[in-house]
């Protein structure tokens, strides 16, 4: 059954149909395995800001994305595939932007009971970027995009976001896309 | 992929996070943010739909363009189905038996053993 709000046609939700609580979720279902050392995620108080100080039809874009290299030998990495840590990479890549890379999420805890991940497009968005180019939407795409780890360890992440600083520096980007898997 | 977007925004280059993990990013505090209230996996929109991802890029670049202040979230306006229960599967420990969640924890170390052997030979 569907109520409205009073006086309009707007449809009131279901109480359980907001954003995914992952942290509490993420939290409980490890406890209920039996692991008592809860992750904690990073957070906090201060946040930087940079204003866009170039227009985006004549901007270079970056891309960074947390998909992996697809690896042959190291088991299933196509749609649907259990979760795979031997896909997983540690190292700071990067692979031209001249045609699209084949990248797998075979190695992150995606949604495989409601998705499949089937078609790249829908976690990394090159071909859309380079649809934006030739609109002149952006000015630009950089002639490279970067994958980042997706370690667990605050001290690696900054050690790789430091090479990903680096590496979009020599890119001379103006702004950079961050599509997490 | 946060602490990411933070660094580099921190040294001048603006940044925009597409993600589906609305609490996580908020939780870190990143500049900007289009949150899709999608299943995850599916950050740059609905599979095999071009005008979907197409919308999604383009609203993830015009927070790019027009963010007033840092932690700025903007929620697409798409929804993955019109019934919501999806939502409620993940990690969900309601439907899992006692077996079940021993047989999860024997998976888990393996795949965490799978993780250090990777890493430890990298």
């Amino acid at each position: 059954m569907t109520t409205t709000a009073l006086g309009t046609n707007a449809v009131f939700t279901e109480e359980y149909d907001v954003a995914i609580p992952y942290m509490q979720r993420t939290r409980d279902y490890y406890v209920a395995l039996g692991y008592d050392n809860p992750y904690r995620w990073a957070s906090f108080a201060q946040v930087p800001f940079t204003p866009l100080s170039t227009p985006l039809n004549r901007a270079r874009v970056g891309l960074i994305t947390t998909a992996a290299p697809y690896q042959p030998g190291v088991g299933d990495q196509g749609p649907g595939a259990p979760y795979n840590a031997a896909a997983k990479f540690y190292q700071v890549y990067s692979v031209t932007t001249d045609s699209v890379p084949d990248l797998r999420i075979s190695h992150v805890g995606y949604d495989r009971r409601h998705t499949s991940a089937a078609d790249i497009n829908t976690y990394l968005p090159l071909t859309r970027l380079r649809e934006a180019v030739t609109a002149g939407r952006i000015g630009s795409l950089a002639r490279r995009l970067h994958g980042s780890p997706t370690n667990r360890s605050h001290r690696t992440t900054e050690h790789d976001a430091a090479e990903l600083l680096h590496r979009c520096r020599e890119d001379e980007v103006d702004a950079v896309v961050l599509v997490p898997s | 992929m946060s602490l990411v977007a933070r660094h580099i925004e921190a040294n001048g280059i603006p940044t925009v996070i597409m993600g589906c993990a609305k609490d996580i990013v908020e939780h870190c505090g990143v500049p900007r943010f289009l949150f899709s209230d999608f299943p995850l996996g599916n950050s740059a929109g609905r599979p095999f739909d071009v005008e979907s991802q197409a919308q999604t890029l383009e609203l993830a670049l015009r927070v790019l363009e027009s963010a007033p202040a840092a932690r700025t979230t903007v929620q697409s306006p798409q929804r993955w189905s019109a019934d919501a229960s999806w939502k409620r599967d993940f990690n969900d420990l309601s439907k899992l038996t006692p077996e079940e969640i021993l047989e999860r924890r024997k998976e888990f170390d393996v795949v965490k053993s799978v993780a250090r052997a990777k890493r430890e030979g990298t």
